[in-house]
């Protein structure tokens, strides 16, 4: 697949085209691979391989190993799941909802967003699998005519969620691959050698036609209409995964919201986990400016205080509900066995992000850094509080027990955190972090209007 | 059949140099953005994107499957479940609205694949990675006789550039 010769060769030689900056900095970052680079690779690839020795062992000698036993057959996998979808709800939401609120500033950062969407949503998919005891058997939870004669039960929402999680797995794909095909095109059109052919195929022979962009358009549209609803709804399904079921400080029907919220919040936080040192590594600072950061920060406040109103709401209907089992639900989470993490996630999720009121720590990258890294913990130690403290006290005492994590399941953490950063490591090198096409277009439109925007 | 290729800074300028040659009648052009301009698009080709009808039959086709999916498997097998209908509507929304969005964002996927042309191809003749940078291209095929009035047209219009590349 050679591509042809360019009108380079066939107009006049008395002006050498000349790249455009936005091209060569974004592509910039892909080039080269430098030593501190590859150790980060190896470093999660070697996490990523000690996480499927010690899955094997599990699924050699059974899901004991992963703590698994009466009353709290739900652990860290699912926590980790429902963190990690929530992780990949920033992507769609920076791609989708911000695209449709016409906010120019999302086109920045929408990239690497959707990537790390994309991965997310990889990594949190791997859970409820590692969680089957027969995992081989996953595929019983898709609809197929099978000898048994049996079909799944649509009223369930352990199914409502495959279907959510696949869409939502199968869309971001979709979002992230149209978006990247005209940088792709202008990668192919720089790259030499094998690099040249992989992105001429991957492409699709886009050359920015009228007909081209017009459909490239019309299609990020759509996708945007449909992707705002669904990126709804997938937590609104994880939340009724638990709302549905009658288990004390489960059962609440503020739940959809409360998780959309918070997946919103924690994926913001991931977002500048992440873009905070690619900025600083790939010298990304006239793309990523201090107006973006100010703009995430300010989405972080207001999910947080989203999050902190649910986090009162529960409490306050817990206690004026009058039943029982909920009060001494929620006052066992704030004076239990698991006081320390509902006060970790009271205090990084609800308290911290207050100081974001402050204008100047908005632009302080360091600081927002810090704050991120406490939010993601914070959001972790959510999902841990709702699932453990509920399950380990239910109705009858006789079932009550204590949860401790396991070895096991902390490799498979550790593990997945390592999965995620590779996926996103080869990322960074193959594709840029940064829409180009996007940024060209405010450049453009700015040289035509005279720099009125 | 001669083609001349043009090259603007401009998508202002691109687009007003399309819509003038649109007026004089040649219609044989193609433009190439390194952005989405939506004037420049509207000026080689009004007529709005028939993506639209793809994610339109998507959905739909999505939401037919989805319940018709689920009535006909719990009829099929009949199991009662929580004392509810065997076929009861109410839960088989979540099932429903999440294939009426994978078929629709499926189906608006091949609507771009196919209303842009869009497979691994061999380039146009006249592409330039210049047009993957920040310039604008428009390539027009006209007759013999045309060559001095179309260039005119694009000159007159700020063209960076006009070639006559082949007769």
């Amino acid at each position: 697949m050679t591509p042809p010769p360019g009108m380079a060769d066939t107009m006049s030689p008395l002006e050498r085209p000349r790249d455009s900056r936005a091209n060569i900095d974004i592509i910039a970052p892909t080039k080269g691979a430098p030593w501190p680079y590859l150790m980060m690779l190896a470093i999660a690839i070697i996490g990523v391989i000690q996480a499927v020795i010690i899955l094997a062992y599990q699924a050699y000698v059974g899901l004991g190993v992963a703590g698994y036993q009466q009353p709290i057959f739900w652990g860290v996998y699912i926590i980790t799941f429902v963190f990690w979808i929530g992780i990949g709800h920033a992507g769609t939401l920076i791609s989708a909802i911000l695209f449709l609120f016409r906010a120019k500033w999302r086109n920045a950062v929408n990239r690497g967003a959707e990537a790390l969407t994309v991965f997310a949503v990889m990594t949190a998919g791997l859970f409820p699998i590692l969680h089957l005891g027969r995992l081989w058997k996953v595929y019983f939870l898709i609809p197929y005519p099978n000898q048994r004669q049996l079909w799944v039960n649509f009223k369930s929402p352990l199914l409502w969620d495959v279907f959510a999680i696949s869409t939502y797995a199968s869309i971001s794909i979709v979002f992230f691959y149209i978006g990247l095909i005209p940088d792709i095109a202008a990668m192919r059109d720089r790259a030499t050698g094998g690099k040249k052919v992989a992105y001429t195929i991957l492409a699709l022979g886009w050359q920015g036609t009228g007909p081209q962009w017009k459909a490239h358009s019309r299609s990020v549209l759509h996708l945007s209409g449909l992707a705002t609803p669904l990126v709804l709804s997938v937590h609104s399904v994880v939340s009724w995964d638990f709302a549905m079921s009658i288990v004390p400080g489960w059962h609440a029907t503020i739940f959809a919201p409360y998780f959309v919220a918070g997946a919103v919040f924690g994926g913001f936080a991931m977002v500048l986990n992440v873009l905070i040192p690619v900025r600083r590594i790939f010298r990304l600072e006239k793309y990523l400016t201090n107006y973006h950061f100010e703009n995430m920060s300010k989405f972080l406040l207001l999910t947080s205080t989203i999050c902190g109103y649910a986090y009162f709401a529960e409490y306050f209907i817990a206690w004026y509900s009058g039943v029982e089992f909920e009060q001494s639900s929620f006052w066992l989470r704030l004076f239990g066995p698991y006081w320390l993490s509902t006060w970790c996630m009271i205090i990084f999720n609800v308290v911290f992000p207050q100081l974001l009121w402050i204008k100047r720590l908005r632009t302080n990258l360091p600081f927002l850094f810090g704050l991120c890294f406490f939010i993601n913990l914070g959001m972790w130690f959510e999902r841990y509080v709702i699932i453990i403290t509920s399950l380990s006290r239910e109705y009858i005492p006789g079932t009550w027990g204590l949860y401790i994590i396991s070895p096991v399941e902390i490799a498979v953490i550790v593990g997945s955190f390592c999965w995620f950063s590779m996926w996103f490591l080869l990322f960074l090198k193959a594709f840029p972090v940064i829409a180009i096409s996007e940024v060209k277009e405010l450049i453009i439109h700015e040289k035509d209007h005279g720099g009125s925007h | 059949m001669a083609t001349v290729v043009s090259v603007f800074e401009l998508p202002s300028k691109t687009a007003s140099a399309v819509r003038k040659l649109k007026d004089r009648g040649f219609d044989d052009l193609t433009t190439y953005s390194p952005a989405p301009f939506p004037e420049v698009e509207e000026a080689e080709d009004p007529k709005p994107s028939p993506v639209r009808v793809f994610t339109l039959v998507g959905g739909l086709s999505g939401v037919v499957l989805g319940f018709a999916m689920q009535i006909w498997m719990s009829l099929e097998w009949p199991i009662k479940i929580a004392g509810k209908a065997f076929a009861s509507i109410p839960p088989f929304w979540i099932v429903g609205f999440e294939l009426t969005i994978l078929l629709g964002g499926f189906f608006t996927l091949f609507g771009l694949l196919i209303v842009g042309g869009l497979y691994p191809r061999r380039l146009d003749k006249h592409y330039s990675p210049r047009f993957s940078a920040e310039e604008f291209g428009v390539v027009v095929n006209c007759e013999q006789r045309d060559i001095s009035e179309v260039e005119m047209l694009l000159r007159g219009e700020s063209a960076k550039e006009v070639t006559v590349v082949d007769s």
